[in-house]
């Protein structure tokens, strides 16, 4: 008998029917995007975003279940759709990488399809909302009857449907704000990056202390007629003490004597002083083309001018290392007056409240004199629900390593 | 440094190049085999002593900057080949895998890396090194997985078929997509430390997602038993989209305001 080619839309549908479904889907969501101006998608607050959730979850989860040999659901759970998803998904992805992504961007038709804004707008939402029920759906399928076999299967999928899920339901629920405290004072006013108008936090934040801790101050040669820094020939980035030397094209640099914090003496010689008040000074000796001269350079810092040398067109200069910590000393303190201290630095959150506190900057023109200390305090009541669907989705793929590791032997 | 870098780039490049020719060689010799692969092995070796002295003299990992990771997928994407050969008597990928590491070597030697021994404060993490060397592995696999992918295309249109060669590309892929995915989340655990959020659409994840979103797309379409020959296309080309993610973002108009770039220009 002679095969005869499945007609379009045709039962049981298959690849064709996923891809005009996916292009018309994000189709859709590009006009519905022009129609409204390119106007964002804004996702209720809590309870409204969990209920929402939980009535989009209790739909896929039971037409999984009630309708399971329907051929159309069978097919809006399969992998033909999931896979084109998959691409949309990817293809959003690939216009949010390559667009900036800047929500102050200028009109034009590019800000009217929201691409400066993509993973928040229309097209984004469609997708995700298809690709969340095709994913639920096979899901529901896997997880009914429950089989130990479909083990990893269950764990990735359903953790990567929690994570996808809360972290976007949850978003409006994220609280980000920046708090701007100087040494001695408290503060308990927030600021969201998008506005001007403080927000009042739950706690307040007194700064005993803000202290930066820099690297090495480096040597340059200065080019005034480019504002160009050139490197030194070993391109190296140099350790500064006694004995280090540098040397560009017919220069030659010796450090004689480093002193990492001092202040200019009566002759104005550098004499050592307090780290708070000192900054790095440096004698050199400078050969060009066989002649010597000697003399100190320095940083300087906002209360010092830095000292350096002319050679010819061009200067020699150190300047400050960058920075290597900074850390700000607090007092959390709560309404109901309990107190906690706490050491803030990069990379090192301190919990209080329900809220995580950030060290996020400082006064960068003062650098390590900074007063000032910039903190973001960040509240994300759904970080649970998102991290367990991370764990699970280590989990799920902990087992595909071994499987497929176990099932290597190759038939040739 | 007292071991340059040029040094131990060209000494592992002669040692590729020496290696790929006693193997080439060996197809008659047969006793020229062994010594062929001890010195390829050596080049790699040659490279892993460079990390390793470079590593104390920086005083932290060589992980930072790309030139850095550079030097880490040159020393390991030969043992890849070299190891594929061992477990599925599959002997081309080595040629390949070297080819791609003197590639490496050499944008290290046209582009001299700074020798620079800071780390800001973001990168001063517990999460640093598991959040690159998993990427990293990822990424040698990957490539791995796409230069058989490639062959498999070329037997192809030489109307060859390379079924062991298909299934070696296939595990290649399934291993790196699980690096790709520890990758991606250690990254997202690290952000919520480093940065306060797990996820902010900055470049790098946009092409870290799009690169896993393009990996996971091979697995269902390979699930869905899509024609394994459109297969190996497919493969070869999510690589490219690996490559931009590793060192095109950085190029690109979004990247502006990334992250993710740790080069002072």
């Amino acid at each position: 008998m002679e095969a005869v080619p499945r007609q379009w839309f045709q039962s049981p549908w298959n690849f064709r029917e996923a891809i005009i479904f996916t292009v018309l889907a994000l189709l859709a969501g590009f006009v519905l995007q022009y129609a409204v101006s390119g106007a964002g998608i804004v996702i209720p607050e809590w309870p409204f975003n969990v209920m929402l959730l939980a009535l989009f979850a209790a739909v896929v989860f039971g037409l999984g279940i009630a309708f399971r040999k329907n051929p159309a659901l069978s097919w809006f759970g399969d992998i033909p759709l999931g896979l084109c998803l998959i691409l949309a998904l990817a293809a959003l992805s690939l216009i949010g990488g390559i667009v900036p992504q800047d929500p102050s961007a200028q009109q034009s038709m590019l800000t009217r399809l929201r691409l400066n804004q993509i993973f928040s707008g229309w097209p984004f939402a469609v997708i995700i909302i298809l690709f969340l029920a095709n994913l639920g759906l096979a899901l529901v399928w896997k997880l009914i009857p429950f089989s130990m076999k479909n083990l990893q299967f269950i764990l990735f999928h359903a953790g990567f449907w929690i994570a996808l899920s809360c972290g976007i339901f949850g978003s409006s629920d994220l609280q980000r704000l920046v708090i701007f405290i100087e040494e001695g004072k408290a503060n308990h006013l927030g600021y969201r990056m998008d506005s001007d108008t403080p927000v009042s936090l739950p706690f307040s934040v007194f700064l005993h202390d803000f202290s930066l801790e820099e690297y090495s101050p480096q040597l340059f040669l200065y080019d005034p007629s480019s504002d160009r820094l050139i490197m030194d020939r070993s391109q190296a980035v140099l350790d500064m003490r006694k004995g280090t030397s540098a040397s560009w094209k017919g220069v030659d640099v010796l450090v004689l004597e480093y002193l990492p914090s001092a202040l200019p003496g009566h002759d104005g010689t550098p004499l050592p002083a307090d780290r708070s008040k000192g900054i790095p000074f440096a004698k050199v000796r400078i050969t060009i083309h066989g002649k010597q001269q000697e003399t100190w350079i320095s940083t300087g810092s906002p209360f010092l001018r830095p000292d350096d040398a002319q050679l010819g067109s061009l200067y020699l200069v150190m300047v400050p290392g960058t920075p290597k910590l900074f850390r700000s000393a607090v007092t959390l303190q709560d309404n109901t007056g309990r107190t906690e201290m706490a050491n803030l630095q990069v990379n090192k959150p301190v919990g209080f409240g329900g809220w995580k506190l950030y060290q996020m900057g400082y006064d960068e023109k003062n650098g390590r004199w900074s007063r000032l200390s910039i903190i973001e305090a960040i509240r994300d009541p759904w970080l649970p629900a998102v991290y367990v669907g991370f764990f699970m989705l280590m989990a799920g793929n902990i087992l595909f390593f071994w499987n497929g590791i176990k099932r290597t032997e190759v038939t040739s | 440094m007292s071991f340059d870098f040029n040094t131990a780039a060209v000494t592992a490049m002669a040692c590729w190049a020496a290696g790929t020719l006693f193997h080439a060689l060996s197809r008659k010799t047969a006793a020229l085999k062994l010594p062929g692969t001890a010195i390829s092995l050596a080049g790699s070796a040659v490279i892993l002593v460079f990390i390793a002295v470079y590593w104390t003299a920086l005083d932290r990992p060589p992980l930072r900057t790309l030139g850095e990771t550079r030097l880490w997928y040159a020393a390991l994407i030969p043992l890849v080949g070299f190891l594929v050969e061992y477990r599925w008597k599959i002997d081309w990928l080595k040629y390949y895998c070297m080819g791609l590491a003197a590639f490496f070597l050499g944008i290290n030697l046209r582009i001299p890396d700074v020798f620079d021994k800071t780390l800001m404060p973001a990168l001063q993490s517990p999460w640093f090194i598991p959040h690159v060397v998993v990427y990293l592995v990822g990424y040698v696999l990957l490539a791995a997985s796409s230069v058989t992918a490639l062959h498999n295309v070329t037997l192809r249109l030489r109307s060859k078929d390379n079924a062991a060669g298909k299934t070696v590309a296939h595990y290649l892929a399934i291993l790196g997509f699980v690096l790709l995915t520890f990758g991606l989340i250690f990254g997202a655990l690290w952000a919520k430390e480093a940065w306060g959020h797990y996820w902010t659409w900055d470049p790098k994840e946009t092409w870290a997602l799009l690169s896993w979103l393009a990996y996971l797309g091979y697995l269902h379409a390979f699930r869905h038993r899509i024609d394994s020959d459109k297969l190996q296309w497919y493969l070869a080309l999510s690589f490219l989209v690996l490559l931009v993610c590793w060192f095109g973002v950085n190029y690109l108009p979004s990247a502006s305001n990334s992250v993710h770039s740790y080069t002072q220009g």
